[in-house]
């Protein structure tokens, strides 16, 4: 029977109320299908404005019926050329840009930005900045995560649990806001320090946010972990093996969900991590279930960190005295005409560090963050790298999803959990 | 159900490895054994040859390392000199013992280098960035295209020489957008290349044009 003579058939629509003759007609199409249909590899355009993106991400899909046989990503939509524009800002300017990298972790980029200016400059961070640069990472880490959970499992089609995840980051952005003005793209850090002290009552609106958010996590787990169908959709699906996780260069996450133990907040600690008490979630599965149940934990692990930081929040200045690198005080400048002299060198011009290049690693909730800055000795950056953890992570993409159906590609890209910022800059 | 009903219990990472100074030397010992030249840097860098790079690599791939990042630099208005225009890094990082590299291949503008691809999957991108942004040419790369920029841009923006002042914008189809007419027309100033604030302001050609009135009774 070719093509043509079977169509109007099928098409009558007793033949298919008619339960009877249902099986052996699908029985019939199955055992000629290769003789009878003609088949292709068909291409399917996803984004670059589809929702399930997390982005503007656009993936060329090739499709063998409903299996995934090749994804092609094409990114860059978010280009804006940050490494060209950090040749052109003063070290200090360059924690506006830094943020704007990794929007959902935006502390994550400022932390690692700062920490190689002051790698680079010697400078001598206060032990309260640091504990308050400690805080505001793990918060950020908190709100990322919880953006993650939220959108990635609503991409599955659990939509409830998007309101309560984003319930509990306004109430991060709250705090976020109250610390520095900005829900998003903080910008307060500083060389040396912090822009300026954190409000008085800021410390225990965060031990009320941590002292609840516990049960909070407790009641992410019991809406999606035990579902039935979140189960199907996750398990053994885009597994990645640590052998091929440490083929792609993946960090963060995606790694520790593979199997291997990497966090630069214990392997290479900066901002003191070493003296906090806190466990490295790691998974052997290596596949999407266990990289949602993987970042649930690490949600009790920050909330942990924060609460140790703010026990030892104690009094005192949170920038470095150095007045070449950080502000001179404000009353200063009427009595000091050396303090008016470096405020106006330092806002001019900035300062100077001397050669060399320097990367300082730090883990955010996408792997490894990395700024290889290169000075020349002037007032900017000669040359800035920026290692964005979800631009090497999405290879990963290419990787997990072939052989899989076009719905297992869009639980692989969720848990995967680039930021299209970060991907382009 | 066979499959997993309940969360799993996650076990711990080992605990920090890098407070044993023993560890921190091996890097010394293995530029050494690499038969590598350390440069004088903050971070450890060793000095490759164009010839070696691979195989160091292989060595660096089967010693359990995995490639971070790739890094281009163009040197050309460095304030030392430098030996030669273009310097290619290669950050690597040993996960489970936490030794880092940078390996650093130096080149001159047009020099092709050997792509890493069949050593780290995770070169793909990262060597197509570089050719992308510095034009440098990965031989044996699978898939060698642009991957940040557009596809009509010309040139490679993270060169010194690229020009970052305002240039005209030249798209595929032909069109042309000169940024100085084109913000002169977004202020009324002149007509510009917008042809819709600037024109209806002035009323160029048909008269003044007078400027919608609230019929009498508010709108319907």
């Amino acid at each position: 029977m070719s093509l043509k003579e079977r169509q109007p058939k099928s098409k009558q629509p007793e033949s298919i109320q008619q339960e009877s003759s249902l099986p052996e007609r699908v029985g019939s199409l199955t055992a000629n299908s290769g003789a009878l249909m003609h088949t292709e590899i068909m291409s399917l355009n996803v984004g670059p404005q589809h929702p399930s993106t997390h982005g503007v991400l656009r993936l060329v899909v090739d499709m063998d019926g409903e299996f995934v046989i090749k994804v092609t990503p094409h990114m860059g939509y978010l280009h804006t050329g940050f490494e060209k524009t950090f040749e052109h800002r003063t070290y200090q300017q360059g924690v506006t840009y830094a943020p704007r990298t990794d929007y959902l972790h935006s502390f994550g980029h400022e932390l690692a930005w700062v920490l190689g200016v002051e790698k680079l400059m010697q400078a001598d961070v206060p032990e309260r900045a640091t504990t308050v640069r400690v805080i505001l990472h793990e918060l950020g880490r908190i709100s990322s995560h919880l953006v993650f959970l939220g959108t990635a499992l609503m991409d599955l089609g659990a939509i409830t649990l998007f309101f309560y995840c984003f319930r509990e980051k306004e109430a991060v952005q709250d705090l976020f806001e109250e610390v520095c003005g900005y829900r998003m793209n903080q910008g307060y850090f500083r060389v040396g320090g912090l822009s300026r002290d954190i409000p008085d009552d800021w410390a225990g609106h965060v031990q009320t946010f941590c002292d609840t958010f516990d049960k909070h996590v407790d009641e992410y787990a019991s809406m999606f972990a035990t579902n039935p169908i979140f189960l199907d959709r996750a398990t053994g699906v885009g597994v990645i093996t640590a052998e091929a996780a440490i083929d792609l260069g993946l960090t963060g996450p995606n790694l520790r969900a593979s199997g291997v133990p990497l966090d630069h907040r214990k392997a290479t600690p900066y901002c003191d991590y070493d003296s906090y008490e806190f466990n490295v979630p790691t998974s052997q599965k290596g596949d999407s279930h266990a990289r949602f149940l993987l970042r649930l934990e690490e949600l009790r692990e920050s909330a942990k960190i924060i609460r140790q930081a703010l026990k030892r929040l104690k009094p005192g200045p949170v920038k470095d005295p150095n007045r070449k690198i950080s502000l001179p005080p404000r009353p200063e400048l009427e009595s000091s005409m050396e303090a008016v002299i470096h405020h106006f060198k330092l806002v001019t011009e900035g300062f100077h560090p001397p050669l060399g290049e320097v990367y300082v690693p730090v883990e955010t909730a996408r792997g490894e963050v990395g700024y290889y800055i290169i000075s020349d000795g002037g007032s900017m950056p000669y040359r800035v790298k920026i290692r964005a953890p979800s631009f090497v992570n999405l290879q990963a993409l290419e990787y997990a999803c072939v052989g899989g159906q076009f719905a297992d590609l869009i639980t692989v890209l969720a848990t995967i959990d680039p930021v299209l910022g970060d991907v382009d800059r | 159900m066979d499959k997993v009903s309940k969360i799993e219990t996650y076990t711990t990472g080992p605990a920090s490895v890098q407070t044993d100074p023993a560890r921190l030397d091996p890097i010394d010992a293995l530029i050494a054994t690499l038969g590598l030249s350390a440069e004088d840097a903050a971070e450890p860098t060793a000095v490759v040859g164009i010839d070696k790079l691979e195989s160091v690599a292989l060595r660096l791939r089967q010693a359990g390392f995995m490639l971070l990042d790739v890094v281009g630099i163009d040197y050309s208005a460095y304030v030392q000199p430098r030996p030669e225009r273009l310097s290619v890094l290669y950050n690597v990082y040993h996960p489970y013992d936490h030794r880092r590299l940078f390996l650093r291949v130096w080149l001159a503008m047009g020099t092709a280098l050997p792509s890493l691809y069949g050593v780290w999957k995770s070169a793909n991108y990262l060597e197509r960035e570089v050719y992308d942004l510095l034009g440098v040419v990965f031989t044996d790369h699978p898939d060698l295209r642009k991957i940040l920029t557009p596809d009509d841009l010309e040139g490679h923006p993270l060169l010194k020489d690229f020009p970052i002042d305002e240039t005209p914008t030249l798209f595929r189809d032909g069109r042309f957008l000169d940024p100085a007419a084109f913000r002169a027309g977004m202020t009324g100033q002149a007509t510009g290349l917008s042809g819709w604030r600037g024109s209806l302001r002035r009323g160029e050609g048909k008269g003044d044009i007078e400027p919608p009135v609230m019929p009498a009774g508010g709108p319907k």
